[in-house]
């Protein structure tokens, strides 16, 4: 059944950073709140609900962070729900925000996170507690290995070189140049990628993404309350599917090719739900631009194929023929993307908030051409969990 | 709490539960989180009579702190049966799952969902793991946890109300009696009032007998449309009623023996199911007792009796099984505490006894049944939901 149509009026950054010692969780939120309410220009009195968005507990040093932001976020005495699906949480968030309003309970929602992750001396030491104790974690697998893993199968796989690598760290530094919010500035040629210091091969560190500090929040509403409102800069919310994929990372190697750990299978499956629910037939040609979760340059090579830009094994060469770049066919990550700044658990809602920004035309330097059309993803776990979102500025 | 009116075209769609599946709780078990995942999502799968495959989608609840694991639906993706599904975690109490899930299938995206929470309570230290729920600057260097914010609350519900440590026993020996008839119980113990009253302070008001068991279990629900439900041609619980709230996080803004949270989400399910009066009209509840003194406190936040009776319900055995409301025929959480899944156990107890399958523990014509979560410290936020025949 075709759910309610549902759009985003509002969208509130603030800025990333590797630490912020001025203000706590809470007044991180909170920046980001009053900036979406002022943005999409209602009252927090106009908000039915929020959903918090907030990762691992173990990064803020707090368990469930969320209850300490309720009040600061205008939750207070609302409906009032946190997700968590590491690094997919913040689309999961968009996507549970999408739920509320289509179920015809609330009409106008607050999707709000917060990520305060200077407050943790080693994340890497934090995300090798994503795994097994018994088998896995004593062998210290944490994020970058583990993305290091896929890197090396797709190179084998597909011929994937370190140089079309580095083409996508070098663009999305110099789409970062042009964002406002970004974390990493600078602009970086392929040599310095490739000349930088080897973390876990193949990748090296202008391969990575930092680890940011910041918040953002979005503003949900059905169909009736933004024609009530009589709101004409919208982002429709078209299409959205999750995907969930086995734990063991060795059970996505088995040879046979199905559901192999070089090819983001979870995100090819999760698209090919939202773009049917878009009624999108050929992505390549009917989107316009999109966020990709994508911490590694690696892990977007196989995300650009699963979502069905190029065939798989061609991102690597649509990459040297500059496909992907702010003046090519498909910009991706017009905003730099997860490569300039990381806040984890706001990461894929700032997907779906860069991609607001956009359809809205106000992404100022960074304004892709013609933005009518626009996916933004999510990844978290081993690989493992992945959302899209499919939005347009027409209903 | 303003609900929206039905628009044309988009009717609030029936949600059912359809399957229930639980684990027995107890202490130390000897399966592993995912195992015990998978024993409950396996038994509410064949309760609902489907396949794995026939599930659209997964909505899980649980505490990575007491998991200890970072992100702890990764490891439970398989036994939850998500694989290759549209999944979703919520780090709060089951009964939030349950809430993603029905407006996961009250949107008509879904047809299905299926809901799973769990807490191994013995991977860890759970009191330990809730002092860290206090914020780092002012509250956490005072070393509260979560039993001494219940004791303030409770000691606070005393002196307004009147409520003597004998009421509390009384809530005690009708919860604990109760789950002597519950199979899945983690206490079978009835104590004697002398047991009780010789069982020490942990924290005043609460004694030792007063604080609920640290139980290893999983609870899992299989929810569908009315669409679905229907083509099954058996007795579901229909969803009547849904409501959740939050209030401020600082104990110290707010008042303490009214569970002011409680109050807004009742009022947000009393409406949707359109209840106007509770002790009539709802014919069990199961609620959570996370001591004798909020079983009282919940009683007048939902409003089955006026403010500052809560006791007298208990003294006129109104609340016991036989009386004109039941609350708590399971035992409570009491006699069973699996802590984040405790909330879904609750709705799955409800569920039970409006289809008439709650065994020993059933309560005669149970038509309308009412189910209830908290979560946070110093009971911050609470659920409630509304179960119909």
């Amino acid at each position: 059944m075709k759910p309610r149509n549902i759009g985003i009026i509002g969208v509130g950054q603030t800025e990333y950073t590797t630490k912020r010692d001025d203000a706590t969780l809470t007044e991180i939120a909170r920046e980001a709140t009053v900036l979406a309410l002022e943005d999409g220009k209602i009252e927090i009195k106009d908000i039915d609900a929020v959903v918090f968005s907030l990762a691992l507990d173990s990064l803020e040093g707090m368990e469930s962070g969320e209850k300490w932001c309720a009040g600061a976020v205008g939750g207070y005495r609302k409906p009032f729900i946190r997700v968590h699906t590491g690094g997919t949480t913040g689309g999961s968030a968009v996507h549970a925000g999408f739920f509320h309003i289509a179920s015809g309970l609330f009409d106008c929602i607050l999707v709000v996170g917060a990520e305060k992750m200077g407050e943790t001396p080693d994340a890497q030491n934090v995300l090798n507690r994503i795994f097994d104790p018994i088998y896995e974690r004593t062998v210290a697998i944490n994020a970058v290995n583990m993305c290091s893993f896929q890197a090396v199968r797709h190179m084998k796989k597909y011929g994937t070189s370190e140089y079309q690598m580095a083409l996508v760290a070098v663009r999305s530094r110099k789409n970062a140049l042009k964002n406002p919010y970004a974390h990493i500035r600078g602009e970086i040629t392929v040599e310095d990628v490739l000349n930088s210091r080897m973390i876990c091969y193949p990748i090296k560190l202008y391969d990575c993404c930092p680890r940011s500090t910041g918040g953002c929040a979005i503003v949900m509403a059905s169909e009736r309350f933004i024609r009530k409102l009589n709101k004409k800069n919208v982002a429709w919310i078209k299409g959205i599917a999750g995907c969930t994929n086995s734990y063991f990372i060795g059970d996505r190697m088995d040879g046979s090719g199905i559901n192999d750990y070089a090819d983001a299978e979870g995100l090819f499956l999760a698209a090919k739900g939202a773009y049917q629910m878009a009624e999108i037939k050929n992505p390549g040609k009917e989107i316009d631009f999109a966020e990709i979760y994508a911490p590694f340059t690696s892990t977007e090579l196989a995300a650009v194929e699963a979502l069905g830009f190029c065939e798989r094994g061609e991102s690597g060469i649509y990459n040297e023929k500059g496909i992907f770049n702010m003046d090519g066919r498909i910009p991706i990550n017009p905003s730099g993307g997860v490569l300039t700044a990381n806040p984890i658990s706001v990461t894929a809602l700032v997907r779906v908030a860069e991609s607001t920004i956009q359809l809205m035309e106000r992404a100022g330097e960074r304004q892709v051409k013609r933005a009518r059309t626009a996916v933004a993803t999510g990844e978290g776990g081993s690989l493992q969990f992945y959302t899209v979102t499919v939005l347009s500025n027409r209903i | 709490m303003r609900l929206c009116k039905q628009e044309r075209g988009f009717l609030l769609l029936n949600v059912a539960i359809i399957g229930i599946g639980q684990t027995t709780y107890g202490e130390k078990k000897k399966q592993s989180i995912d195992e015990m995942v998978f024993e409950a999502t396996k038994k509410a799968l064949d309760d609902a009579g489907l396949q794995r495959e026939e599930i659209e989608s997964v909505v899980t609840a649980a505490s990575d702190e007491i998991d200890g694991r970072a992100i702890s639906n990764m490891l439970t993706a398989g036994s939850s049966g998500a694989y290759l599904k549209d999944e979703v975690k919520v780090s709060d109490g089951g009964i939030y799952g349950l809430i993603l899930g029905y407006l996961r299938v009250a949107s008509g995206v879904f047809e299905n969902s299926l809901i799973v929470s769990w807490t191994k309570s013995s991977e860890t230290s759970p009191d330990l793991v809730s002092k860290w729920a206090f914020e780092p600057l002012y509250t956490r260097v005072l070393g509260l946890n979560y039993i001494s914010s219940v004791a303030i609350e409770a000691s606070a519900y005393m002196g307004k109300a009147d409520v003597k440590d004998e009421d509390a026993a009384r809530v005690v020996l009708k919860n604990r009696g109760n789950a002597l008839k519950n199979p899945l119980s983690h206490i079978s113990h009835r104590p004697s009032r002398e047991e009780i009253m010789s069982s020490r302070f942990v924290s005043y008001p609460i004694r030792e007998i007063y604080i609920p068991p640290k139980s290893d279990g999983a609870c899992a629900l299989v929810i569908a449309s009315r669409k679905r439900a229907k083509s099954l041609n058996r007795d579901c619980a229909w969803i009547r009623g849904i409501g959740w709230s939050v209030e401020e996080y600082y104990a110290g803004d707010r008042e303490l023996f009214n569970l002011s949270s409680l109050r807004r989400s009742s009022q947000m399910a009393y409406k949707m199911a359109k209840v106007k009066n509770p002790l009539i009209e709802i014919d069990i509840a199961e609620l959570s007792d996370v001591t004798p003194y909020h079983e009282m406190m919940i009683y007048e936040a939902l409003g089955f009796c006026r403010d500052g009776e809560g006791k007298s319900l208990i003294r006129n055995k109104i609340t016991e099984l036989g009386g004109e409301l039941p609350v708590n025929p399971s035992g409570g959480i009491l006699s069973s505490n699996p802590i984040f899944a405790s909330s879904l156990v609750r709705v799955a107890e409800a569920a039970l006894q409006v289809t008439g399958r709650a065994g020993k523990r059933q309560v005669k014509n149970a038509g309308l049944a009412l189910a209830h979560g908290f979560t946070g410290i110093f009971s911050q936020g609470s659920s409630v939901v509304i179960l119909g025949s």
